[in-house]
């Protein structure tokens, strides 16, 4: 019994992990830009068909391929800012929203084309026997899956308070204006966030694509699921946004053992209505101060 | 434009008379479906609460009549009602829970919303039959069997029928009282509440209504298509309503009915494509929403007349100060605070702060900068609470009523910098505050009877009037964010008379007016008094301050020091000492 239990657990966190990822970045956008971006899952399902082309189709070594994937997501995130959001900046909050929501269009459909609706898989170079640790299993691939997570999330926490563009970041974040006075790019800055929450993303899709699945429409459900956990942690927050992706990768894991496997993709919204009854404005947001 | 309007109608009516394809009727009753869905979000909208769980709605309601349809064999003609009342209880509960929630919050958890029912319409197979779908739903009837409707053209007229209510229901409530406030609410929430209106009472009506318009058309979706299943939950169908209402032209009345019928039409008009169907749609949705972001009736208005909207005629009005506000003399003061206490932290911002303000005085607040005065106002006005201490109003406890409520008992304030609504005219801002004082109530509004529309008149005439007495009569048709500074600050002191208060708090009234403007603005608080109006300001202007005020009370470091007759405050000696001992003081006054 116990050892089911942990296994949940862990097959919850290495998921988590991804969720997190995902967070990190959606929240590092909302923070610093100001932008809901619905084209999340889209940057989540690239980072996995550009492993799945580098890697399965052309032969790239795994490693270097993932490498590889993430910068490319990065790449297109930071074109995708330059061309269409950083024209959009003065505009109402739901017009580079819906912008965002016409390039998920876009992006799912040309994956369409590109690389057909079928679901794939990615024959990755680790051992499908599970390592066993005392009562729990785990496949290598998740385990590394889950320290690539790790290391991402340690490595993000590490640019944002040690860098200059990191600390140019959070100046941005806590009043754009005063930045651009004391002389921060902030064009720079909206364009390297916006890459780097790509970046991330790309990431997670990348290492959760060669985990499970690969196909077009994947980002769809990874895309609520990181909107589930920024709310969860408060939008634009760094550490709510790792706890957030852990609790909802781990309550989903444990929801779908004990409970029902139907409603697992359901638990991270109902986790967030009893949140909202008790702290509307996340786990870790500040309460908004009258005007 | 009414000729115009009348002409679009009988066309679009006569359209299955003169032998039009049953597919293009198909598309423009789904056009109209749409724009019952687009027309509620659009409403709320307009109070800047984007829904993108709108489809949940709209999933409820055809589930709701569908499922009554199948398992009891009642008339559509009865469950289109049942389904709408309970999606708009649904609306409700779902409101309840997240209209406190502004902006990226509420559309996002809005759309979490639509997945979890999404997931139960999947999941919850006896009810719904899961993802194999609920078929046979009986076709509309108009209550019994015979009266069977059959034909496209059949639904195409009760579609009319629908999209008539639904444009004069929009139209009416966007255009009256009601759709200033909720635009109020989008442009200046603080503002809104402390003219008296109700935020949440606001977006919960919007909320409710788009939830039953989208049971409605959900239920004309069952009986008409009579097959349903859980992908009209699906993320897909929001977002297309989404464009639609920005694409359309949100917080427009027409700007949901022309996109609905535009982006209805487009996707078919792309089947040439096949393959790159959606990828052009993709970029169509892109493009419109980067260059046409006010949407296409806004455009289509700019090109019909011209680019600038006519400036509304400047009535003849007086610039008469009208008020009921002359508190009977009384016994308790008009306003009283009593030990108030505010902490941030370990750190008092207000320190057992008690004033009186009697009948018809002008009180004024000093200090440094940072000595608590606007905390001590933000406490008054309800948009603070406070941790210790009372605040009475005409000899009644007010501590921790919500904005509006206080305002609504005649205590009004003036902010220090958002004053106005920056987009609205100058005359639609007064107007909007007049809010508190309309009696008629909402249903009167929507059906326009001769009381609701007389007392509009009335309100118009005395926001003009206000606009008058402040000196801006002149630019009533100008919007707020293109009036000068100093003009802005006036506008805002008619904004704060506008819901006829019989306490006024100004905060700075005089920040940013030259020496000009603030001796016109010393005399209209005079005038104001003399009304019987009792007036609180804080100021850092000296000359107002010791020109003006009856008494004044001077804070430091959340602190009462001194409080007496200005002769009194320029000699007290702790007063100087925090002013740096300057002596400026003096030298000013």
């Amino acid at each position: 019994m116990l050892a089911e239990f942990v296994q949940h657990i862990v097959n919850g966190l290495i998921v988590g992990g991804g969720y997190a990822l995902m967070g990190i970045g959606l929240t590092l956008i909302f923070g610093i830009m100001r932008v809901v971006n619905f084209a999340h899952g889209e940057f989540f399902m690239m980072g996995a068909f550009f492993l799945f082309t580098l890697f399965s189709l052309w032969g790239v070594n795994f490693f270097l391929a993932s490498l590889l994937s993430i910068i490319g997501v990065g790449l297109v995130g930071a074109v995708v800012e330059r061309l269409i959001l950083r024209r959009l900046r003065l505009a109402p909050i739901e017009i580079p929203m819906l912008a965002t929501v016409a390039l998920s269009v876009i992006i799912q459909n040309a994956a369409i084309l590109l690389w057909d609706p079928s679901p794939k898989t990615i024959k990755h170079v680790f051992s499908p026997v599970p390592l066993t640790l005392g009562p729990i299993n785990v496949v290598s691939i998740r385990l590394f899956a889950g320290l690539v997570a790790v290391a991402l999330i340690v490595g993000s926490h590490l640019l944002i308070q040690r860098t200059r563009i990191g600390r140019a970041m959070r100046a941005t974040f806590q009043d754009t204006d005063m930045a651009r006075l004391t002389g921060v790019d902030v064009d720079r800055v909206y364009m390297f966030t916006f890459a780097f929450g790509a970046a991330l993303a790309g990431a997670s899709g990348a290492l959760l694509g060669a985990v499970f699945w690969v196909y077009p429409a994947m980002g769809d459900l990874a895309a609520l699921k990181s909107f589930a956990v920024v709310i969860m942690g408060g939008l634009g927050n760094f550490l709510g946004a790792i706890v957030g992706g852990l609790l909802l990768g781990v309550s989903e894991s444990l929801g779908a053992g004990y409970i029902s496997s139907g409603y697992k993709d359901a638990i991270g919204f109902i986790l967030i209505i009893l949140l909202l009854l008790w702290r509307p404005q996340g786990l870790f947001g500040k309460k908004a101060l009258p005007r | 434009m009414k000729l115009w309007a009348a002409a679009v109608a009988v066309a679009l009516l006569a359209l299955p008379l003169i032998g039009v394809d049953d597919y293009y009727l198909h598309l423009l009753i789904m056009a109209g479906l749409f724009y019952l869905l687009t027309a509620g979000m659009n409403l709320l909208l307009a109070a800047g609460q984007l829904n993108l769980g709108h489809t949940a709605f709209f999933g409820i309601g055809a589930y709701t009549s569908g499922l009554l349809g199948v398992h009891f064999g009642l008339s559509p003609l009865w469950t289109m009602p049942v389904a709408a009342a309970f999606t708009g209880f649904v609306g409700y509960l779902l409101g309840r829970l997240t209209l406190r929630l502004r902006g990226a919050y509420f559309v996002l958890v809005t759309v979490g919303f639509a997945e979890v029912i999404r997931l139960v319409a999947t999941n919850w197979m006896d009810l719904t039959q899961g993802p194999m779908g609920l078929a046979g739903v009986p076709p509309f009837n108009l209550g019994i069997e015979r009266w069977t409707l059959v034909s496209k053209r059949d639904y195409y007229y009760l579609m009319a029928v629908l999209v008539a209510g639904t444009l004069f229901l929009t139209a009416r409530l966007l255009g009256s009282r009601v759709g200033r406030a909720l635009a109020a609410i989008q442009s200046n929430e603080s503002l809104a509440e402390s003219s008296g209106i109700s935020a949440y009472a606001h977006t919960m009506l919007a909320m409710v209504v788009s939830c039953v318009l989208a049971g409605v058309a959900g239920a004309f979706y069952a009986h008409y298509i009579t097959f349903l299943s859980p992908e009209l939950f699906g993320f897909q169908n929001t977002v297309t309503m989404a464009v639609m209402v920005v694409a359309g032209g949100q917080g427009m009345v027409l700007g949901p009915a022309v996109g609905s019928l535009v982006f209805t039409f487009v996707p078919e008009l792309l089947r040439m494509a096949a393959f790159y169907r959606m990828l052009l749609y993709g970029v169509i949705l892109l493009l419109v929403v980067m260059f046409m972001p006010k949407g296409l009736v806004f455009y289509l208005r700019a090109l019909l007349r011209g680019r600038a909207p006519s400036p509304a005629a400047v009535q003849a009005v007086d610039a008469a100060l009208e008020t009921g506000g002359a508190a009977p003399p009384g016994e308790a003061p008009a306003l009283a605070l009593c030990g108030v206490t505010v902490r941030f932290g370990g750190l008092a911002a207000v320190e057992d702060l008690s004033l009186d303000l009697a009948r018809g005085e002008i009180l004024a607040l000093i200090g440094p900068n940072g000595a608590g005065k606007s905390t001590a106002f933000n406490v008054v006005t309800g948009f603070q609470p406070a941790d210790a201490g009372r605040v009475d109003f005409d000899g009644a406890d007010i501590t921790g009523l919500a904005p509006y409520r206080i305002a609504e008992r005649g205590l009004v304030r003036m902010f220090q910098r958002t004053s106005v609504f920056p987009e609205a005219a100058a005359l639609d801002n007064v107007l909007t505050a007049c809010h508190r004082l309309a009696r008629t109530r909402r249903w009167e509004v929507v059906v326009m009877t001769a009381a609701a529309r007389e007392e509009e008149a009335r309100h118009r005439r005395r926001a003009q009037s206000l606009l008058n007495f402040v000196g801006l009569g002149r630019k009533a048709g100008e919007a707020a964010k293109n009036l000068s500074c100093g003009e802005q600050r006036l506008l805002g002191l008619a904004i704060a008379l506008a819901p006829d208060p019989s306490v006024l708090l100004l905060d700075e009234p005089a920040a940013g007016l030259n020496a000009v403007e603030t001796e016109q603005l010393m005399h209209l608080i005079e005038v104001i008094r003399s009304r019987g109006l009792s007036v609180l300001l804080v100021e850092h202007d000296m000359k107002l301050v010791m020109g003006l005020c009856d008494r004044v009370v001077v804070l430091n470091y959340g602190v009462k020091i001194a409080e007496g007759t200005p002769t009194e405050i320029q000699q007290h000696p702790e007063v100087i000492r925090a002013y740096l001992g300057s002596g400026e003081i003096l030298a000013d006054a």
